[in-house]
This record gives structure tokens, C-alpha cells and sequence, in this order.
């Protein structure tokens, strides 16, 4: 990075510390400015992500600005930090949710378990070379972009398999999308 | 305490909110698999995290290895060639030579040669002219990548496993924004102090939510990294009737035919010169010398254009000289290539020089507060229930604070025996760290291991300074000498924060 794309990375770093104080103004003034403060504060993240890729390169400038802005925004945000005395007694106050209690058999934590690893693994990958196979589009980008797909696939199953408590209805969905997926692929070859 | 009554205390109205409710059912379910999933992979997640932060810094660690090495800023096709001839007087029949050539951000000429099939590379660096002046031997640098890429298992496995890792970050993500409703609405309350719960849930969530963006990035790019070996794998049991060769060949350049019969060296300026023609102001980045001095020899340039996200465009070239058949790869050809050139700079940051790597250490520093802020709500949570968990409290303390007295303490290690082995060295002082939870409070490990944390990595550059005075050559190694300070300073400046009474008292959760 030269001098000039180093004073860019800075301008984008200011960026995202003006648009945190732009939507910090808007999340504490109730008043009708509030909607122009928060059009204000994204329009300025939304500019700043792509305004540094004249200078830095498209998607580099992108990416760095997204980084950039984080850092700002994280830093912004300690400025504003409440110091409070420190208490052992539990938050009674506290409107936060509590995690939902679940049926705890053996069988079920096993199979939840199951669900979340390979089995949701399995039909990811079913997934993603489905995509693969199927995607018009030249090899290299067939095979990168499932690639792509299947950590987040994974991972989305992962939320899901977790969370519901129908873990019969889930087994029976991601066996079923393994194996259709993974037949669809089959007949059909890459090509 | 809640924004609400914060709200309602500063004489503020609540306004109608512009986020949709969501069920109190469904965040109940979602933080329930939100938790199980934070909890099973917690220890994993913060050791690639705290590892994956300290290796942004890896190809400065490895100078700092060997700061009397001067930097190497440019370099001439005649020091390529040079090179070249001494790694072949060096180690006549190299089936390979890997050349990693200097540049702006990792100024050191660097070669791996492939000597005997089968065996690991010989590794040296090499200066501007092209002779070879150290063979390689950086064992924390080694010790940090492999804890990083492979969690110090066997390599398939490891890399496995740290992949899987990968995807339950992201998991963890998604399940993250749909179990907390008030994460963008409580975007900006960051409390210290007060409830311990409410510390940490808003340590994480501020955290979590505004350096989403790198999160997400990091977790999909290192799960890709990670499994692309299975992927393949499976892609080629599907669709290529196993063959996995087949899968490979769409990324790999061309080669040319085997034949080992003598054939003279080809001349790199004119390889060069046709890069240079091609892609004007691209830097030399790779230089890879197939089968050198063979009949069926090629040679394999990288370049990066200018102002690239990606590792660069590469050329081959046979032995005449001549470009081959499909042997210019564009990296922005196509967009799978475009994405694939790109994962490995954007997971470790290496894209935009100084300021992206410390943007990259702190937000990397930030999501492994975030793993370690996750277990202590769900510790706090059980507290404030009335069900505390007081050993894995101890344990979660004493696990986050072993790191940094591990790796400062392999640091040491690397510095004063360089043959000694690394690994168990860091295992018995995390084994040591966790022992601690058997003596100590949660309060008194977090300090006492803090402070042996500063003073051991306070020891690190001093003991490379000790070491190396008067003969470093490269600057980075003060650069490297300053970060640990400033480290070992943050971790001093954290005892100072600390209340005093903390450190005799009764077990309270963790911090």
C-alpha cells in the first residue's frame, strides 16, 4: 500500500466512524431527524465501501473498506462505553430470553448430534454438487462457487438441526435432500 | 438493566421500532442450538481464533526468526538464474524449485527445493544476487501455522477439523443474529461493570455485530480452505468416477511432456520480459522450475497486477522459452478462479499491507473475545439461576489465559533451543495453566495468569534482543519486538484495572 492508498484507507477508517456517530444519533434522538440520521449513517457505509476502490482496486477497495470500517465502528462504539460498579447479584432486570428447555433423552442428543455433523454435512455436499453439476457456467466457477455453498448449507442446517425440536421431521428432510440431491447429480455427470 | 429502562433513566421516550418482532418461541429454540454448538466447539473456535490472530503475522514472524537476513527489495532474472544454478549444484536432480520472490509487504527471496521425492523441502533464503545464504529453520513460525492450519494433528485431519470449525463459526453466526432480536437495536450499549452477564452479553453482541462483515468472511473462507481436500474428494466420487485428478486439472496449469533427458536451462529475462509485456506493472510474486535441466522441463511465473486481491496471474513456459498451450492463467478469467485466487489473502489479511494486518489482528483479537465472552454468559446465565458450574468456570478462565503464556513461553523456547520441540512444550503449559483450576479461583487465575502472561512475553523480545543485538539486518524484527511488548503492556495494564479484591475471593463466574 503507497502513500496515497494509505491516506484512502485512513479516509475510509474516518468513514466508518462518521456513519457509527451518524446511527448512534439516530438510536438516541427519538425525534423525526431520526430517520434522515439513520438514511445519513448507512448512505455514508454504503459510499464508503465502494468510494476507496478507484484508488485501492474494485474488490480489494472493497474488502479493505469493509475491514476498515469495522475497526472504526468497534472504536467508536468503546468511546461511548458505561462503567458501572460491579455486581454479584444476578440481573433480575434482565429482558433477555432465555434459551428454550428441551427434552433431554440420550437418543435424541445422539441423533442431534448426528443431524448437525455428518448428516448435515452429507446433504450439503449433496447440495453444493448438485450446483456443481447443473450451474451453466464454465468448470472452475461450477466447482469454486459449490464450494462456497456447502459450508454455508452446512452451517445453515447446523442452525436449524440445533434449534428444532421436530428432529424426526429434520432427519427425514436432510436424508431426503442427500439423496435426491446426490441422485440428481449422479445421473446427470458434470458435463 | 435494559435499554429500555436506560432509555426511560435519560428522559428518552422508547420509539417505535423499525425491526420485526420475532417469536419469543423461535429465539428460544435458536439460542438453544446457538448454545450447544458455542459450547461443543468453543475450545476449538478459540484456539483457531487466537492462533488465526497471531498468524497475520506469520511471514513477519519468520524474519523475526532470522533478523540477520537483510530484506531483499528487488531482484534481477539474473539472481533468479543464479538461484536456480546453486540449488542445482546444491542438490543436483531437484525434481522442483519453488521460489517465493521478494515484494513490498515480504521482502525476503525465499526457495523450497524439492530434493528427494518424498522427503520435505529444503528451504533457504536467498539474497538479492541470487546466492543462497541460510537454510530456513523458523520453529515458532512452524509452530504457529501448523497450531493455525492444522491444530497440530495429522494433516488431513487436522485440516479437516479445522474446517468443520470454520462451519460451525459460521453456524454459530447465523444462529447468533437470529437468536438475538435486539442485537441491532441494542447496537450501541457496550455496559462494564454492573451485571457480569450483561457485560459479557454486550462485549459479544457489540463485537458480533459490528465486525459481522470480517466474521463471516473468515469463518466461509476458512471452512473452504479447510474441507476444499473432502470437497474434492467427494466431487470426484460423484461425478469423475473417483478420480480426483480429473477435479484438479480445471486449477492446475499445464505440464509439460516427462522426458529426462539433459536439455540446457532457459533464460529468465526473456520470461520476463514477456510478463512484464502482458501484464504491465504486475510484481513477481512465484517462480516454480519443473523437472530444471530436463528435456520435459517448464517454468511457472506468478505475477500480481497491480492493486490484485488475489495471488496472481501465472504463466508457463517450456524449456525453449516458449509460452505453452494454455499457459497464461488469468486470475480474473473467470469468476470461480477470480474467488479461488482470492480466499488465501482475504482469510489471512494479506490484501493491504500494515493496515489491514493490524485492522485484521484486532478485529481477529475481537472474535476470539467473542468465543470466549459466549462461554462466560452461558456460565453466568447458570449462575444467575441458581445452578453455577464453578469447575468449568475455572476451567474456561484458565483455558483463555493458557494462550498467551504457551505461546510466549514456545516464543522463548524457539529463541534459546531452536531444535527443541514446540508442541509439547505449549501442550504442558496449557495442561499446566488448566491445573491451576484446581488451586485457584476464577478471579485469581485470570490475574495470576495474566501477569505471568505479561512477564513471560515481556521476556520474548527482550530475549531477542539479547540474542541478535547488533546484528539485525531486517527491520520488521523491531516491528515484531514492539507488537509483543505492546501486548505484554495491555496485559499488565488489564492487572491495574483489576479490583484488588477480586484475587481472594470466593469463586464468582468467570471473567
Amino acid at each position: 500500500m503507497n502513500g496515497p492508498q494509505l491516506l484512502v484507507a485512513l479516509a475510509l477508517t474516518a468513514a466508518g466512524g462518521l456513519a457509527a456517530f451518524l446511527l448512534r444519533r439516530a438510536w438516541n434522538d427519538r425525534s423525526a431527524s431520526r430517520a434522515w440520521l439513520i438514511v445519513a449513517g448507512w448512505a455514508v457505509l454504503a459510499i464508503a465501501l465502494v468510494a476507496g476502490s478507484p484508488a485501492l482496486g474494485t474488490a480489494r477497495g472493497i474488502f479493505i473498506a469493509s475491514t476498515v470500517i469495522s475497526v472504526a465502528a468497534l472504536a467508536f462504539i468503546a468511546t461511548g462505553i458505561q462503567v458501572r460498579p460491579s455486581r454479584v447479584a444476578a440481573d433480575k432486570s434482565s429482558i433477555a430470553l432465555e434459551p428454550s428447555d428441551r427434552p433431554s433423552r440420550a437418543w435424541r442428543g445422539v441423533l442431534r448430534f448426528l443431524l448437525a455433523g455428518p448428516i448435515g454435512m452429507i446433504a450439503a455436499m449433496g447440495v453444493g454438487i448438485m450446483w456443481t453439476v447443473y450451474l451453466p457456467s464454465d468448470p472452475q466457477t461450477r466447482i469454486v462457487s459449490s464450494g462456497l455453498i456447502i459450508p454455508v448449507v452446512w452451517g445453515a442446517l447446523m442452525a436449524w438441526t440445533l434449534s428444532d425440536d421436530k428432529i424426526i421431521r429434520a432427519t427425514a428432510v436432510l436424508v431426503g435432500v442427500a439423496i435426491v440431491t446426490f441422485s440428481a447429480a449422479a445421473i446427470r455427470g458434470f458435463g | 438493566m435494559n435499554a429500555n429502562t436506560d432509555q426511560a433513566k435519560q428522559g428518552r421516550k422508547p420509539g417505535k421500532s423499525i425491526w420485526p418482532k420475532v417469536p419469543a418461541p423461535f429465539v428460544r429454540a435458536i439460542l438453544a442450538g446457538h448454545s450447544s454448538l458455542g459450547l461443543a466447539f468453543a475450545a476449538l473456535i478459540f484456539l483457531v481464533c487466537f492462533s488465526g490472530t497471531v498468524a497475520v503475522l506469520l511471514e513477519d514472524v519468520e524474519r523475526w526468526e532470522a533478523p540477520q537476513l537483510a530484506p531483499v527489495h528487488a531482484i534481477t532474472p539474473q539472481a533468479v538464474e543464479t538461484m536456480r544454478s546453486e540449488a542445482l549444484a546444491k542438490y543436483p536432480g531437484a525434481h522442483h524449485i519453488f521460489a517465493s520472490l521478494p515484494s513490498e509487504d515480504q521482502p525476503r527471496f525465499r526457495i523450497y527445493v524439492d530434493a528427494v521425492e518424498g522427503q520435505p523441502n529444503k528451504e533457504w533464503v536467498v539474497d538479492q544476487n541470487g546466492h543462497m545464504v541460510a537454510e530456513t529453520h523458523n520453529p515458532f513460525t512452524d509452530f504457529i501455522q501448523r497450531l493455525h492450519l492444522y491444530l497440530h494433528l495429522p494433516s488431513s485431519w487436522g485440516l479437516f477439523v479445522v474446517g468443520l470449525t470454520g462451519v460451525a463459526l459460521l453456524s454459530s453466526l447465523v444462529s447468533g443474529i437470529l437468536a438475538h432480536p435486539r442485537v441491532f437495536r441494542d447496537a450501541f450499549h457496550l455496559r462494564w461493570g454492573g451485571s457480569k452477564r450483561l457485560q459479557e452479553a454486550d462485549l459479544h453482541n457489540r463485537i458480533g455485530i459490528w465486525g459481522l462483515p470480517f466474521h463471516i468472511i473468515l469463518s466461509l473462507t476458512g471452512a473452504l480452505l479447510g474441507l476444499s481436500t473432502v470437497l474434492i474428494g467427494v466431487l470426484a466420487l460423484v461425478v469423475f468416477k473417483g478420480d480426483v485428478n480429473q477435479a484438479y486439472s480445471y486449477f492446475l496449469p499445464p505440464t509439460a511432456k516427462d522426458d529426462p533427458r539433459p536439455a540446457p536451462l532457459p533464460p529468465i529475462a526473456p520470461l520476463f520480459e514477456h510478463v512484464q509485456t502482458t501484464a504491465p506493472g504486475a510484481a513477481f510474486s512465484y517462480i516454480t522450475f519443473e523437472h530444471p535441466g530436463e528435456t520435459g522441463q517448464s517454468v511457472m511465473i506468478t505475477a500480481i497486477k497491480p492493486n490484485a486481491l488475489n495471488r496472481g496471474d501465472t504463466w508457463v513456459f517450456d524449456g525453449s522459452g516458449q509460452l505453452m498451450k494454455g499457459g497464461y492463467s488469468n486470475s480474473n478469467g473467470t469468476p470461480g478462479n477470480a474467488i479461488l485466487q482470492a480466499v488465501s489473502t482475504l482469510h489471512f489479511g494479506w490484501f493491504g499491507g500494515w493496515p489491514v494486518k493490524i485492522a485484521y489482528i484486532l478485529l481477529g483479537a475481537g472474535l476470539t473475545v467473542v468465543t470466549a465472552s459466549g462461554v462466560a454468559i452461558w456460565l453466568a446465565r447458570r449462575r444467575d439461576k441458581g445452578r453455577p458450574a464453578p469447575r468449568w468456570e475455572r476451567v474456561w478462565v484458565a483455558f483463555c489465559w493458557s494462550q498467551p503464556t504457551g505461546y510466549a513461553v514456545a516464543a522463548l523456547v524457539a529463541l534459546l533451543a531452536p531444535t527443541a520441540p514446540l508442541v509439547p512444550i505449549w501442550l504442558v503449559t496449557t495442561l499446566l495453566a488448566l491445573a491451576t483450576g484446581l488451586m485457584w479461583t476464577p478471579q485469581q487465575i485470570s490475574w495470576r495468569l495474566r501477569l505471568i502472561g505479561a512477564v513471560l512475553i515481556t521476556a520474548v523480545p527482550a530475549t531477542h534482543l539479547a540474542l541478535f543485538s547488533g546484528q539485525t539486518a531486517d527491520p520488521v524484527a523491531w516491528v515484531v519486538n514492539v507488537i509483543m511488548a505492546g501486548c505484554a503492556v495491555l496485559l499488565a495494564v488489564s492487572l491495574l484495572r483489576a479490583p484488588k479484591k477480586a484475587v481472594a475471593s470466593a469463586p464468582q463466574p468467570a471473567e
